[in-house]
């Protein structure tokens, strides 16, 4: 099946009669998700600056309302559906990370649960790829999603409708008198994007990794660490939140928000003890975490090779240089 | 690499078995505040209709948090039919907080949380039980399981040190309540006035006592700089670091291993611990 681009709109609109639709629309030229007005054009030329986490893990998000003196404490929940078009396949796989996270192992997230619930999720393959892309080298491919309801591909003057689920089906539904069938002659090719990129992240990485827990390269690697947190924020597959409330008296709102573990006051405990004091070690474990912990844990790579945090650090820290030394056994300076 | 770690799907469960927002806490009372030291509480807590808020097992956790001030994990010292408690030392601002409250005052309760003593497999063995200062804490939930569970186990022996006579914790517990029932040996770090008992640091005290390694599981808790010599200490008398068992703090925001902040490694403290054993940390990357 396949949908004309000069349908596009329409089928937007359609979407748009059955929940929220969530797209990259341009600002100041950089793409970034924003809730669809019916009218702005899409801008999918390339990938989003900022993830689309925040859909199912807001960087703040009211938990529950509390009185002090009634005792009362009220849940806050949101259940509104919602649609992203044109989301990336490192940023579909992200979306996957988090569910191990937040729903499959230990204990499941009801806010983040509820949220989910109400997500599709409509891929569009990658025509191209960024300069600081390497999705290709954390095990996923530019050309597929396979964890999205529905994926698009760009063939010129149309998108091929690739249906994953239940919910991409339900779309293919609604969508019906738009679809036709595929007519074969692609004018651009699609399906065949390279990364011109390769970490060499290696099946064995997570052991290599925790093998040089000691090694002095990670010194080198944080020396230029500012502790911003930028890397956290943009990240797709960051997930620490920290729990604040707002106070109004005998009255309030419990609140969480999105955390770094590059801050220095993390990890550091009430009478000042801090098992990670300085930034080498909160960079040693940031990419352990990513790149060893979460796989031990749940038998996928934290990383979905996307690309932000290498594009944004302000530093020009580069995890993909870290993957590179270790797996080539190599020093830092070497 | 050792083989991946999941955890089984655990549901939070309410009293009747509903599943419940492991994050939402419930609003509780304090219904008796003891004051162990200058520094040092004990909260009784309890439900607004007289239940205890979860039964916990020895040295699971629970998340107390003054609205308004902050939330905290601490460990369950005690629980009774209807009532649970939790020794609390004035630290930072929401033990500052907790520490101003008076009984009668309401307060978030969530858990239990973590792992907890392999009251299990220690079954059949003779406990020791080492602690320092506010370290009784998590111990006591121990002792009290097998004060209750007596036939379980063999020989009970605590010891105990602070630095002063004014700072040992749960003194009915340990110059009354105890000593009839288990074998109970004091300390403390320096000799002062009115002070008979026994002189000197915790881990000079356990060498003197000589206590066999024989089929005996060493439950250890103090400041970290106690915990080390401790554990030298025992090393000497032949205990081996299987069977000494400790419990771990580390800041903690969520208490069901998704924030982020009190993993060691792979490990989350508040899921895979508090409780683990000398030989399981010695695996666990030092960030402790």
């Amino acid at each position: 099946m396949e949908l004309k681009k000069d349908k596009l709109t329409e089928a937007l609109l359609l979407l748009r009669g059955a929940s929220n639709v969530i797209l990259p629309v341009s600002n100041d030229g950089a793409p970034v998700f924003k809730l669809w007005d019916g009218v702005a054009e899409p801008c999918l030329s390339a990938n989003t600056s900022l993830p689309p986490k925040d859909l199912l893990f807001p960087r703040s998000e009211k938990m529950y309302d509390y009185n002090v003196k009634t005792g009362n404490i009220s849940e806050i929940s949101s259940n509104k559906k919602q649609t992203v078009f044109g989301i990336r396949p490192c940023d579909v796989r992200s979306i996957e990370n988090l569910d191990h996270a937040f729903l499959e192992s230990g204990y499941t997230d009801s806010y983040y649960k509820t949220r989910r619930d109400g997500l599709t999720t409509i891929a569009l393959a990658c025509t191209e790829t960024a300069r600081t892309c390497f999705c290709d080298s954390m095990g996923l491919s530019p050309n597929d999603a396979p964890g999205a309801d529905i994926v698009l591909n760009d063939r010129g003057d149309a998108y091929t409708v690739k249906s994953n689920t239940e919910k991409g089906e339900e779309i293919t539904r609604l969508w019906k008198s738009l679809l036709s069938k595929e007519t074969g002659k692609a004018s651009k090719a699609s399906g065949s994007v390279v990364c011109d990129f390769k970490a060499r992240a290696d099946k064995d990485l997570p052991e290599k990794l925790v093998a040089r827990f000691d090694d002095p390269m990670w010194d080198k690697l944080s020396k230029a660490c500012l502790g911003c947190g930028c890397c956290s924020f943009i990240c797709p597959t960051c997930y620490c939140f920290d729990i604040g409330r707002e106070n109004h008296g005998a009255s309030g709102t419990a609140f969480r928000c999105w955390d770094s573990c590059m801050f220095s006051d993390y990890s550091r405990m009430a009478g000042g003890h801090d098992p990670r004091p300085s930034k080498k070690e909160r960079l040693r474990n940031r990419y352990l975490h990513k790149l060893a912990y979460f796989n031990l844990r749940y038998g996928v790579t934290l990383c979905v090779g996307c690309g932000r945090c290498v594009d944004k650090c302000p530093a020009n820290l580069d995890v993909t240089r870290a993957m590179d030394i270790i797996s080539e056994g190599v020093r830092a300076d070497g | 690499m050792a083989e991946s770690i999941r955890a089984a799907n655990i549901e939070a469960k309410n009293a009747d078995g509903r599943a419940v927002n492991p994050l939402l806490p419930c609003m509780c009372r304090v219904i008796r505040i003891t004051e162990e030291t200058p520094d040092v509480k004990t909260f009784r807590i309890q439900t607004p209709d007289g239940a205890k808020p979860f039964d916990p097992m020895p040295g699971q956790l629970a998340m107390l948090s003054v609205m308004g001030v902050g939330e905290a994990m601490f460990s369950v010292t005690a629980k009774d039919d209807d009532w649970i408690e939790s020794s609390i030392k004035k630290v930072g601002q929401l033990t500052e907080a907790l520490h101003s409250l008076s009984e009668g005052d309401l307060i978030g309760v969530r858990g239990p949380y973590g792992n907890h003593f392999p009251v299990e497999d220690i079954k059949g063995k003779d406990l020791l039980f080492v602690g320092g200062g506010i370290g009784l804490a998590p111990v006591r939930s121990l002792i009290r399981y097998a004060l209750e569970h007596r036939e379980d186990y063999g020989s009970l022996d605590v010891l105990y040190g602070s630095r002063s006579y004014g700072d040992l914790v749960f003194k009915s517990d340990i110059f009354e309540n105890w000593p009839s029932r288990c074998n109970v040996h004091i300390t403390i770090d320096n000799a002062e006035d009115g002070w008979d008992g026994h002189v000197g640091f915790v881990p000079t005290y356990l060498e003197e006592k000589a206590f066999s390694p024989e089929n005996k599981a060493v439950v250890l808790c103090g400041p970290p700089i106690m915990i080390k010599f401790c554990l030298a200490s025992l090393m000497k008398m032949g205990f081996s670091k299987e069977n000494v068992i400790t419990t771990l703090e580390m800041r903690m925001k969520c208490g069901v291993g998704k924030c982020g902040r009190c993993n060691i490694g792979s490990k989350y403290v508040c899921l895979d611990g508090p409780v683990f054993t000398m030989s399981e940390l010695d695996d666990l990357p030092d960030e402790k």
